[in-house]
């Protein structure tokens, strides 16, 4: 395009150069202004799944634990010919299907092998028939990926309400060719019950702390410090307080819990915040309650998968 | 050939205008904005890493967030709008049409850009650029992890509708003078990667919808907890980002090649080579998602599989390779910025393949993954080739933007520093990975080589941010008060431009 231009080209200028860093200066300003005045809020908010996880378990741990534990071993039999399964001995022998009874708030710890040639997986349910249902914490491998033959595992089922259970292979087809057993549960009527109130009280201060890295989470002081978790130890009926305040980044939540795997089993109406509507960073609440039954417990931060990085401690009482 | 306006207008008009070179324009100055911005950040994060401990940066999460957001302005509002706004001033050029096919479509796809870039901006979410399920689902707080997931939607709906509007304009209007094996290289590179990002986006932007709704709690898609898999969000990220890489390093290539043949003052060498490599990088390209995952426990099987359809990208990257020398071998070259940029990005290119052909290696990889050699190795190619290509081809089409010239003394001190840092930080990098510094880390134990080779790259890094000093006070000087370009021959190369319209020139 050598020909003559009819028209001069135009060239930008210094006045329209200054428009346009003037109009990107300004945006980039107010965009910095909204960010650091609202930078707790966007650091702040848990994602909505963890209230769902928090919410959609069944709420069948226990009002109060009554810290008695019952062990049961259970095997996985095959007959010769495959067509009756069971557990501990075979069809017609004693020791069948052991039934299990139990009170409301006992915990049973299955420890259980795969003694057969076929692949099994346990749990526990409440259901009668079909291999759903089965109780969060009870399970041992699942049947998309079950015990391979000689391969064991453990779990723990606490009863919340009277009635009866079964411990079941969870492999279908399994329950109804009879690997099940029963499991009664009658109310709590074991020695251990909460003492009548006495009176006494005590104060606690649990702060949520965080190390650097976010790796490891404890209470009051991070692990090898002076104060880290500290121990509780209160007797049956007395009355605690138990104040905390969330000294880290990340947002927490606190409760004392019956099963410290499950942060849903929160007991003596014990908590601060939840892991729904958690205590923000800098946040602080406190919480009053009658310590119950004795036993030992769990205080933890309810968050999911903080307890796992270390924010629990053991509360006990006697 | 002149890519601005004929005559002064305010600057509303442009912002609001649906033409070709103004939605490029627009396209042009954010993408430099965010190169700029998230190039800040980097040096944040070299400042950080200077030394073991807490430098500049307070906390592990603030680290996260920096690189997340790093990361994601570079590849998405850097990178992708760069390579848009050079296919919105030349694409409709190059096939002889007066604008893009659908220019209301175009400027909607630029107009996307800048809401998705305030809410990544705003939120600086902490989960990665690949936003790691797991903790992207259940940990990753709150408004800044939806906000960088709306924002990561928005863009890629940006992309296919811009795609879209490349591959009509090309196929459908360039004119019917012309055949397909006319159009110029740079053109082929734009149908190539538009071709891909419309097969590859819609997996991901499935893979987002379920992160989100992960989020929500109303599936589990990628979530354990929930009976989900975070192996099938790897599948279905990289089935989308593997291909991304050749969306990414196809234009830039583009690019390279309307530099080289110009200021070599020859043909390029092998047109048709040329473009059996671009339409051949865009089938192989989905081929080798997987080998970002070898770590992952797949079978044998499953990883010979990938290792070989990464190795096929190996071909068609050398014939590109091979046809650049072969274009400057015997030539009259003039090292102008543009050029000295291309040459120094095909340099890099070659570097940074041969050390994916380790990564590939299924075995190598093993001591590779997740170590600060990976880091090495795509920022070698995302840095040292796009990065190289698409500035080269900035400083070549100043003159046609502005009517003036930029300093060439500034561009070229921009070019050897630039290089010389981009040598130091991501060669070093790679040997860090040998020596086993993990990637995506915030502090490192003070082991001597890990604290020097660190140093090295920071060094480097300021080495680059001096570079790029120079280029943004270049770029802004020059834009207001540079020389007048002559715009016929702004190089002063001698010659005309060969697009086929041009060469009928009646005074060439």
């Amino acid at each position: 395009m050598s020909q003559e231009h009819p028209t001069e080209y135009y060239r930008t200028t210094n006045s329209r150069v200054g428009k346009m860093l003037a109009i990107m200066l300004a945006i980039c300003i107010v965009g910095g202004v909204i960010f650091f005045s609202m930078w707790d809020y966007w650091i702040s908010e848990p994602p909505h799944v963890i209230s769902v996880m928090a919410g959609d378990v069944d709420h069948s741990g226990p009002a109060e634990a009554t810290g008695i534990t019952i062990t049961q071993d259970l095997q996985f039999l095959e007959s010769a010919d495959f067509r009756s399964l069971t557990f501990n001995a075979m069809i017609d022998e004693p020791g069948v299907n052991p039934t299990i009874e139990m009170s409301v708030g006992d915990k049973v710890i299955f420890n259980v092998v795969n003694d057969g040639m076929s692949f099994h997986a346990f749990g526990v349910t409440k259901d009668t028939e079909g291999f759903a249902g089965v109780i969060p914490g009870s399970e041992i491998a699942a049947p998309t990926n079950p015990l391979k033959p000689g391969e064991s595992g453990t779990s723990e089922f606490i009863a919340g309400e009277e009635g009866t259970y079964y411990y079941i292979c969870t492999v279908p087809g399994h329950r109804d060719q009879g690997m099940v057993g029963e499991i009664i549960v009658s109310g709590s009527s074991g020695p251990a019950v909460a003492a009548d109130p006495t009176g006494v009280s005590h104060e606690f201060n649990l702060d949520f702390v965080e190390s650097d890295d976010f790796r490891t989470l404890a209470f009051n002081a991070l692990p090898g410090e002076e104060g880290n978790n500290p121990t509780i130890v209160v007797n049956s009926g007395d009355e605690v307080t138990i104040t905390s305040l969330n000294a880290g980044m990340s947002f927490h939540a606190f409760g004392v819990v019956s099963n410290p795997d499950d942060f849903n089993s929160v007991i003596f109406d014990s908590a601060i915040a939840a892991a729904t509507n958690p205590l923000k960073p800098g946040e602080s609440g406190s919480t009053t309650f009658i310590a119950g039954a004795p036993g030992t417990y769990h205080y933890i931060c309810t968050v999911p998968g903080h307890a796992l990085q270390g924010m629990i401690g053991e509360f006990i009482v006697e | 050939m002149t890519l601005e306006l004929q005559k002064p207008r305010p600057i509303w008009q442009i912002m609001f205008s649906t033409h070709h070179t103004d939605v490029g324009l627009l396209y042009l100055i954010s993408s430099l904005t965010f190169l700029f911005l998230g190039g800040s950040l980097a040096l944040g994060i070299r400042a950080e890493l200077f030394l073991p401990g807490s430098q500049i940066i307070a906390d592990a999460m603030t680290f996260n967030r920096i690189f997340t957001v790093h990361g994601t302005t570079l590849i998405f509002l850097f990178i992708i709008p760069f390579a848009s706004a050079v296919g919105n001033y030349y694409v409709p050029i190059m096939v002889r049409y007066k604008d893009m096919a659908y220019p209301k479509l175009n400027a909607i796809a630029f107009w996307m850009i800048p809401p998705a870039g305030v809410l990544i901006w705003l939120g600086f979410a902490d989960f990665t650029w690949y936003a790691t399920p797991p903790y992207s689902i259940i940990s990753a707080p709150g408004p800044a992890a939806d906000m960088w997931i709306f924002g990561l939607k928005i863009l890629g709906i940006s992309s296919v509708l811009g795609a879209l509007n490349f591959v009509v304009t090309i196929l459908k209007c360039k004119h019917p003078d012309m055949s397909i094996g006319q159009i110029p290289l740079m053109a082929w590179s734009f149908l190539s990667s538009s071709l891909i990002i419309m097969v590859a986006i819609p997996t991901f932007a499935a893979a987002l919808l379920m992160l989100l709704t992960d989020r929500l709690g109303v599936s589990g898609f990628f979530n354990p907890a929930m009976g989900g898999d975070p192996i099938s969000y790897a599948h279905l990220f990289w089935f989308t980002f593997h291909p991304e890489v050749y969306v990414l390093v196809i234009p830039a290539i583009g690019m390279m090649y309307e530099i080289i043949p110009r200021f070599s003052r020859k043909p390029i060498y092998s047109y048709s080579s040329g473009v059996f490599a671009f339409v051949m990088l865009s089938i192989v390209g989905f081929s080798s998602w997987a080998h970002h995952m070898y770590a992952t426990g797949m079978s044998f099987t499953e990883k010979t599989v990938f290792m070989v359809g990464t190795l096929a990208a190996v071909p068609a990257s050398a014939m590109h390779v091979f046809n650049f020398v072969a274009t400057m071998w015997n030539a009259r070259i003039r090292f102008s910025t543009p050029m000295m940029w291309a040459v120094g990005g095909i340099a890099l290119f070659f570097s940074a393949g041969a050390g994916g052909v380790v990564n590939s290696a299924m075995p190598l990889d093993f001591t590779t993954h997740d170590t600060y050699w990976v880091v090495g190795h795509f920022h070698l190619f995302v840095m040292g080739t796009i990065a190289f290509g698409s500035i080269g081809y900035l400083y070549y089409m100043f003159p046609y933007v502005t009517g003036r010239m930029y300093n060439e003394t500034l561009g070229k001190i921009h070019f050897i520093l630039s290089f010389i840092g981009t040598v130091l930080v991501f060669f070093t990098q790679h040997v860090l990975g040998l020596y086993g510094m993990p990637r995506r880390i915030y502090d490192y134990p003070p082991i001597p080589e890990w604290i020097a080779m660190n140093q090295i790259a920071s060094i480097g890094a300021m080495i680059i941010g001096i570079s790029m000093a120079v280029f943004l006070a270049n770029m802004i000087h020059s834009a207001g008060k540079g020389k007048f370009a002559d715009t016929d021959d702004p190089f002063g190369l001698g010659g005309k431009y060969y697009y086929p319209f041009e060469a009928k020139n009646p005074s060439h």
